[in-house]
């Protein structure tokens, strides 16, 4: 039999896969029923993995260049290259942008070539802080810095609320068992300014005016502690700090609230009613790109901890990671001010424990986000590495082009390696044995399923042969003992060893001698501290539109069109899918409802003009019933919109898709 | 034909000696995950005639996901080009085929081979092919072959068929090609008594299925009369079409879909060159239905959605089957994740008939 067993490593969901292999080549890819997550279906993405596995569009051959095309080199040179390059400046200039795509025992390694070999903090993951906003919510409210819940609880809770995620386009098989759960009875409500297809899938839709989802969750927690639904003695005895909530409550009247949200005082009082009397629920929430900001996540959080719906079976806050290893990725310290497993750098005991750890001085000048020093015109940053790179080249080519220095490392063609003096290639990641972390927290292991092609080094090794050729000899013999070195380091991580992932659907961390099995969900009873209400501001300022800019435009996902489609480019069929789009809409498109379409004076497929404070674009119109009058969407893939339109709109980028821009729509 | 009885022990030994000459397919169990694949044999001890029905259809030996179908080399000065077919010739057999699987396979027998142009590769696969088919004795969870005529016996098609007595297997001979192996293997010869026994174990099969699906018999076939004769409303398409992810699952599990796309893959390494690759694809798919010129006749997913469910329960694909388009193997409901497999089509469908 020829099926061997992984994990899909294109979203946070993790689904289990088997991959049949012929001739030392990706053939097929198959469902695997018994996975706890995915229980034997996949999604249009998943069930074409292969034909990306397959492709010959790789990076085989180390290139390097001076001033003019590349030339190819051999792994040493474009090596020692790299190292000479980097060494040429000081620590506060150089930087590294790991990819959430990359395994954990790879951003480990990076985390750890970044810190204790080039001797910089100026490490971060290559996708926007939405996922970070999420962490630092839950982390500072729970102590658990990841999804609450569980994905296989799904199917019992009783209320779940799908704030502002287009799910069964993002993670689809994640809104597959919300649509399950629906299916056998669960209350399932849907906020949103689009009517997505999990909108029409819900008992209820509450269709929020772009922005205001924060005054929407507002509105539900004030009816829940006016009507008295929530348990006084549950705040009392399990959470801490419920006045600083409860002055928002004040903030503004009801008729202001139904105003700003575009909802119904009855809508609101039903929602919130089936949230505090519901057995069990849960949330999900976007992290990413298309993301809510922290505010926005303090506030849901705080909804279901004044519900009482925290730490007990069948309830979850689950922000939800777009990328397959976003969620490893913080596990792993791909931050400035982290270290693994959530743990400050600048506590001294864990900063100690590391230093032992790998026989060096931690960098002690604190380190930047790259997007934010590539932002700043008088940034240090000089030269800089990127690891499989989707998203941020196209917003950032210019300063990228600026630097002295930039390398790429990946294992599949890549825009991005035109910026760069040198590239790196580097073997997929079936050809290597590697874990990955889904959005719930199941660290899984996928097992090495064909052999690199001639001299390509899996990611582990290319970091440690540049670690020694720098002077730094680490000895790892095999994949497996990055693993173990990063549980002697992480208390989440202390009880996973490759060898007890293997054979098995992966672990939810923590995994530790209390939990070697690993933790389902977080755990009220076993939690030992109250939960935190987050500290949320009291300052409301959803955008509005005015007679200048009367639509207000949301920016998100679609489903072939996912990250700039790198990846996507490199398969058959979602790429066919992807341009069938775009062949309807060449330029992309901005959706708008048949009212607004009709006022203007355009037609679907018609070209417009989008003009706001601070930039303009032109797109095609699609019209649609999904969105409201005065309200209009862009799924994220338009290139221009990203490279020109939204560079303006720096706080978009920021706050993800709560930040809605007003804009005017016009005929050409 | 003739009819033959093997010890439940000796069973294994139609495999081997068909490894002789063949690549040999069979059901498999994946010992990590328990899941049952329909897989080549590296040895052919894997084969478990008691595994549950596959997870894959069987269709993916002679209609695989991916193939590469033919290599060619442009020469643009020269302005010619060399072609060269890649199709899979070696003999093959599948032991242990259910038989709604062999009704998916004849099929796709009409639609690849039985129409005015013969697909040669799908020919290359089936050509020398030996088919060992076996009875369930009784049915899975998903299964309802009784109500599509396609088990939970197959009737036609094989070149053996093996029927799990108890103590022994029956062994009925479907064709000249399985006569003579049959023969060759020096079997006790069975007689009326074994048929008889074995019309009794596939009562008792019938009986055992689950209760919708017996009740389904009858309403499968009003079913397709409501959708041949279009009396389905718009809102129950609707109200299926709204469910459905576009993931392509349906036809790829499907053993009797047989829709594909064409890629030509250049090589970067070498100027001209290219790999032909045929692959599933569905009718779930945009861009699927879309042509070129960016009409789209089905661009609505409930009009997609519908098409899938023309395909399968109506009057004119069985012109082109000879039966219905699906045989009952329940693959589509395991793994939907809109919950819109093909028996709750029916019983949405129904619902409408009832009210
Ligand atoms: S939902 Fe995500 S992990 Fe699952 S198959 Fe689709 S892309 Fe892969
Ligand atoms: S339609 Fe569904 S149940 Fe029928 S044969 Fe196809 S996969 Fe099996
Ligand atoms: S399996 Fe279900 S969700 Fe997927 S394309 Fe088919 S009907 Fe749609």
């Amino acid at each position: 039999m020829n099926q061997k067993p992984g994990v899909c490593t294109f979203c946070g969901t993790g689904c289990g896969h088997f991959i049949g292999v012929e001739n030392n080549r990706i053939a097929r890819v198959y469902p695997s029923q018994n996975h706890p997550v995915s229980k034997g279906r996949l999604c249009v993405r998943g069930w074409n993995i292969h034909e990306l596995l397959d492709t010959p569009d790789r990076i085989k051959k180390p290139l390097i260049r001076s001033d003019g095309p590349f030339v190819e080199a051999s792994c040493d040179e474009a090596v020692g290259r790299l190292i000479d390059s980097l060494k040429k400046y000081p620590p506060e200039s150089i930087g590294f942008l790991a990819s959430p795509r990359s395994s954990n025992e790879e951003q480990y390694l990076l985390m750890k070539l970044a810190r204790s070999v080039f001797g910089t903090n100026n490490i971060c993951l290559d996708s926007e802080s939405g996922h970070r906003a999420s962490l630092n919510v839950l982390h500072a409210g729970t102590g658990m810095a990841g999804m609450l819940g569980s994905i296989e609880e799904i199917c019992g809770a009783e209320f779940i609320l799908v704030a502002g995620i287009d799910i069964t386009r993002q993670n689809p098989i994640i809104g597959s068992e919300i649509h399950m759960a629906a299916r056998a009875g669960a209350m399932v409500v849907t906020m949103d300014s689009r009517r997505t297809q999990i909108a029409r899938l819900s008992k209820k839709f509450l269709q929020v005016r772009p922005g205001a989802n924060k005054l929407a969750v507002l509105a539900l927690a004030k009816t829940i502690y006016e009507e008295n639904l929530h348990d006084p003695s549950f705040l009392e005895a399990h959470t801490e700090g419920f006045e600083g909530f409860r002055r928002a409550f004040g903030k503004l009247s009801e008729n202001e609230l139904y105003e700003k949200t575009g909802l119904k005082a009855d809508e609101i009082k039903t929602v919130a009613r089936h949230l505090a009397r519901a057995k069990s629920a849960m949330v999900f929430f976007s992290s990413g790109i298309s993301g809510l900001d922290e505010d926005t996540i303090g506030y849901i959080y705080n909804l279901f901890l004044l519900a009482g719906k925290i730490g007990k079976e069948g309830c979850g806050v689950n922000p939800i990671a777009g990328l397959n290893n976003l969620q490893g990725g913080y596990d792993m310290g791909l931050a400035p001010d982290l270290l693994t497993g959530f743990q400050p750098l600048a506590d001294a005991a864990t900063a100690k424990k590391f230093e032992k750890e790998w026989g060096t001085a931690l960098p002690s000048s604190p380190g930047k986000p790259i997007y934010r020093s590539l932002a700043d015109q008088a940034s240090e940053l000089k030269a800089l590495v990127v690891v499989d790179h989707d998203e941020g080249i196209v917003r950032y080519a210019d300063a990228i082009k600026k630097l002295d220095f930039v390398a790429y490392i990946g294992a599949f063609k890549n825009p991005f390696a035109e910026y760069a003096h040198v590239v790196l290639p580097i073997a997929t990641y079936v050809q290597e044995d590697a874990t990955f972390t889904n959005a719930e927290r199941r660290i899984q292991l996928s097992t090495k399923k064909i052999e690199p092609e001639d001299g390509l080094l899996p990611g582990w090794k290319l970091y440690s042969m540049i670690a020694a050729k720098a002077g730094r000899a680490w000895k790892y013999a095999k994949v497996s003992e990055v693993m173990d070195e990063i549980a002697r380091l992480t208390p989440a991580y202390a009880g996973v060893t490759h060898a007890k992932l293997a054979g098995g659907f992966g672990l939810q961390w923590p995994v530790d001698d209390k939990n070697p099995g690993g933790t389902r969900r977080f755990d009220l009873a076993k939690a030992g501290r109250k939960l935190a209400f987050y500290g949320v501001s009291d300052v409301f300022e959803a955008p509005s539109a005015d007679d200048r800019f009367p639509f207000l435009l949301m920016v998100g996902k679609a489903q072939h069109f996912w990250h700039q489609n790198n990846l996507m480019k490199k398969t058959h069929i979602p790429m066919r899918e992807y341009n069938a789009t775009l062949m309807d809409y060449p330029e992309g498109y901005v959706e708008i409802c048949p009212q607004s379409a009709k006022e203007i004076g355009v037609r679907d497929r018609w070209p417009v003009r989008v003009v706001s404070p601070h930039g303009e674009m032109r797109v095609s119109a699609r019209v649609s019933d999904d969105v409201s009058p005065n309200t209009a969407y862009a799924p994220y893939f338009v290139q221009e919109m990203i490279s020109r339109f939204l560079l303006g709109h720096t706080e978009v980028l920021r706050q993800g898709e709560d930040a809605t821009i007003p804009v005017r729509i016009e005929k050409v | 034909m003739t009819m033959f009885l093997i010890k439940k022990s000796d069973v294994g030994k139609i495999a081997e000696e068909l490894a002789r000459d063949h690549q040999v397919y069979g059901p498999m169990i994946e010992k990590g995950s328990g899941q049952t694949f329909f897989d080549r044999a590296d040895d052919v001890s894997e084969i478990s005639l008691s595994a549950p029905i596959p997870s894959n259809p069987p269709k993916s030996v002679v209609f695989p996901q991916m193939e590469r179908v033919l290599a060619y080399e442009y020469d643009r000065p020269k302005n010619s080009v060399k072609i060269e077919p890649d199709y899979k010739v070696e003999p093959k057999a599948l032991v242990g085929l259910r038989p709604c699987d062999l009704a998916g396979m004849l099929c796709l027998d009409r639609f690849f081979m039985g129409q005015e142009f013969v697909d040669e590769v799908y020919l290359a696969h089936r050509k020398k092919m030996f088919i060992v088919t076996n009875t369930c004795v009784a049915p899975f969870k998903q299964c309802f072959c009784v109500c599509t005529d396609s088990g939970p016996a197959a009737s036609e098609g094989y070149d053996l068929n093996l029927t799990d007595l108890g103590d022994e297997f029956l062994v009925e001979t479907g064709s000249e090609k399985g006569a003579v192996f049959a023969a060759g293997l020096g079997l006790a010869a069975a007689d009326d008594s074994h048929l008889a026994r074995k019309k009794k174990i596939v009562d008792k099969s019938i009986s055992l299925f689950e209760d919708i699906a017996v009740d389904s018999k009858a309403w499968i076939s009003r079913v397709m009369n409501r959708v041949t004769t279009g009396f389905v409303k718009e809102e129950v398409w609707e109200y299926i079409g709204d469910q459905c992810f576009e993931c392509g699952a349906c036809s790829f599990v499907c053993p009797s879909c047989s829709c594909f796309n064409i890629a030509d893959v250049t090589n970067p390494e070498c100027e001209g060159c290219a790999d032909r690759l045929r692959s599933w694809d569905s009718c779930s798919y945009e861009g699927y239905s879309r042509m070129a010129g960016g009409h789209n006749p089905r661009k609505p997913v409930e009009d997609r959605r519908n098409k899938r469910f023309f395909c399968k329960l109506s009057y004119s694909q069985m012109k082109k089957y000879l039966r219905p388009g699906c045989v009952g193997c329940g693959r589509c409901a395991w793994v939907c994740p809109g919950d819109i497999g093909l028996p709750n089509v029916v019983t949405y469908v129904r619902r409408e008939i009832t009210r």
